[in-house]
């Protein structure tokens, strides 16, 4: 299952209790539609920073980054990719021992 | 027994609509309200305000008529609460966040004739209106343009709807009412009740601006006061920021929300907000998960915090942050209006955990068991009395009579004052949950659980959250035969419940632990160990 469906399935069974109905829109607003809450998205910052092994700073903390599926998900794979080129540079720069 | 009284407005000034106008008339051009790019001076304001209470009673509105409101925090909701109250209606709060099931029973239960609802709301009041004939107008608040007769469809032909844009754009607001004194009933705000019953607490015009006198007195607020409001108006906290701030001719500035802290902040810099009120969770998410420590706030002058006192740590932390700021603790309860003791700024690290003092214009007593006052450091019920107590429950002069004795107010909280007269909150007499800002009753979800039909018993109760201060636990006792479900009884109960009630954890045991006369040992409850020595 790819991250994307990983994050709704979590939002659908948290916070919608397992009852989609076509609530959760890709790109529905989670503060338009009062899907979530200001405590809720803790909980979800806390789940994506567990399943996703990526670090949210409170900087990123905005609705461009989480205020729906599409926009998190956009949010991770950015994330993801930060890492993996920080990984990448940090290789690359590592002087080996002669 | 009535009530001493030192803190009196002069008769005209008891309602809020006479300081509007005369804001309105004075400085007509001065900010009332700031939402997003919206910008809102007194006097469109005021002509706003007109124009609804000429519309309610051109349309048969009479004095003391129930107009139910449910709408977020909007320019559009300031002026149908006071254009309601101004035409000598009640306005009756719907929280936003209650269900179909939840909506039905308030409006029944007052008999509202119009609901004033914000159009992301339309379908559910659409749904809850088949079942309330008292209902005969909706009159709805479009944020955008969706076709009157597509909304008015959605309603049965005994009810009449119209868009509050139009009233606004075509009444002449010449239609006016001279009846209205400080003694009527402006509003009835809905809370939680012990037996599981929602209680309408009616509170009159003298209710909210004595309450309202008293706390601008000790915040010393003025016309250049602007507050950043993230507390939702239909909560008396909320309100009471409302009245407060439209009362000295200051400004409000609207968001909904604070689940993303950032963007309020950003907002309290470029409007040069000068004071911010939030509960418990709302400083525990600041602190702990925003970016506060980047910012400063220059014309921020004050804080206050209500429902509940705030950590020693949180204190000196939010001391530190903000140290140009005065940080009041408050404590209240809707039936006092809001507000009935204060914790000066300068006693906050000095008195950790207290709650203050009286405000002024209001006694407080600690009375034990029998009546007699508690001595210091005692533990008794907090008493209170003044002209912002409540007149009653709406249609229930049963409960009404078990916390309005005499004229004073019996809050079942308990507490203790130390020696020189401050209040320490140290539990409740009822078994209420306390989570956010929410007085919950467990009565009321154990009600909706054993609605189901594999429910043999329930007991709920409030257990320690780091947010939010308490979540709720539900604890069942299923019939035979059927298995546990934990999704399943929070569906069920989202269906019936505001968000704020649902329960966060659901735990099925074999049986609930009873004392001998078969009464539910609710504190055993609270410790998942004692639980789980019946869990299935």
């Amino acid at each position: 299952m790819d991250f994307k469906s990983q994050i709704k399935n979590y939002i659908i069974d948290n916070f919608l209790y397992g009852q989609n109905d076509d609530a959760l829109g890709d790109d529905v607003s989670f503060l338009e539609s009062g899907i979530i809450d200001s405590t809720g998205v803790l909980e979800l910052v806390s789940y994506i920073q567990d399943a996703c092994k990526i670090v949210v700073t409170d900087d990123e903390l905005i609705p461009d980054n989480f205020d729906s599926v599409n926009k998190l998900a956009t949010f991770i794979i950015k994330k993801q990719a930060m890492k993996s080129k920080e990984h990448i540079d940090a290789s690359e720069t590592t002087v080996l021992p002669s | 027994m009535l009530p001493k009284q030192r803190f009196s407005l002069p008769k005209e000034l008891l309602m809020l609509h006479t300081f509007l106008s005369q804001r309105a008339r004075t400085k007509p051009d001065a900010l009332a309200i700031i939402q997003g790019q919206r910008r809102v001076p007194y006097g469109d304001l005021e002509r706003n305000v007109s124009r609804i209470a000429s519309f309610l009673l051109r349309n048969n509105m009479k004095k003391g008529d129930r107009i139910g409101i449910l709408s977020k925090n909007s320019p559009e909701y300031i002026a149908a609460y006071i254009g309601t109250q101004q035409a000598g209606g009640i306005s009756v709060d719907i929280n936003f966040q209650d269900s179909v099931h939840e909506i039905k029973t308030i409006v029944n239960h007052c008999s509202i004739s119009t609901l004033i609802v914000e159009n992301s709301y339309i379908t559910a009041v659409a749904d809850a209106v088949r079942e309330t004939p008292s209902v005969t107008m909706v009159i709805g608040i479009e944020r955008r343009s969706t076709g009157a007769s597509a909304v008015r469809d959605k309603f049965p032909s005994r009810i009449w709807y119209t868009a509050m844009s139009d009233i606004v754009s075509h009444e002449d607001g010449k239609c006016v009412s001279s009846e209205v004194t400080g003694a009527d009933i402006a509003s009835i705000v809905y809370t939680s009740g012990t037996t599981g019953r929602p209680k309408g607490v009616m509170l009159s015009h003298e209710n909210f601006l004595s309450n309202a006198g008293s706390i601008t007195e000790y915040l010393r607020l003025t016309e250049r006061d602007k507050v950043m409001v993230v507390l939702p108006f239909c909560y008396s906290y909320g309100k009471s920021l409302l009245t407060t701030h439209l009362m000295v001719g200051g400004t409000l500035v609207l968001e909904n929300s604070f689940m993303y802290p950032n963007i309020v902040f950003d907002k309290m810099v470029e409007e040069g907000v000068t004071g911010f009120a939030g509960v418990p969770s709302t400083f525990a998410i600041m602190l702990n998960r925003s970016n506060i420590r980047k910012y400063r706030f220059p014309e921020l002058r004050y804080v206050t915090q209500a429902g509940g006192a705030m950590s020693p740590q949180h204190a000196r932390e939010l001391s530190m942050l903000l140290p140009d700021a005065q940080i009041f603790i408050m404590y209240g309860q809707t039936e006092a209006t809001a507000r009935l003791t204060y914790l000066p700024p300068e006693e906050l690290l000095r008195r950790p955990g207290s709650i203050g003092r009286p405000i002024p214009g209001v006694e407080i007593e600690v009375v034990q068991e029998k009546g007699l006052p508690a001595g210091d450091g005692q533990e008794g019920e907090i008493v209170a009395q003044g002209k912002n107590i409540m007149a009653g429950y709406w249609n229930d002069p049963e409960e009404t009579k078990k916390v309005l004795k005499e004229g004073r107010l019996y809050t079942g909280d308990i507490g203790r004052k130390d020696k020189d007269g401050y209040l320490y909150i140290v539990g409740r007499r009822s078994d209420m949950i306390k989570s956010g800002a929410h007085r919950i009753s467990p009565k009321e979800i154990e009600e909706v659980i054993l609605e189901m039909n594999d429910v043999h018993e329930v007991s709920v109760v409030g257990i320690p959250d780091e947010i939010l201060g308490e979540a709720i636990r539900a604890v069942i006792v299923l019939k035979e035969g059927f298995e546990p479900d934990e999704k399943k009884v929070q569906r069920h109960c989202q269906t019936k419940l505001a968000s704020f009630k649902m329960p966060k954890e659901v735990v099925f045991a074999d049986e609930l632990p009873k004392t001998s006369s078969g009464k539910v040992r609710r504190y055993l409850l609270k410790d998942l160990n004692q639980v789980s020595e019946t869990a299935r």
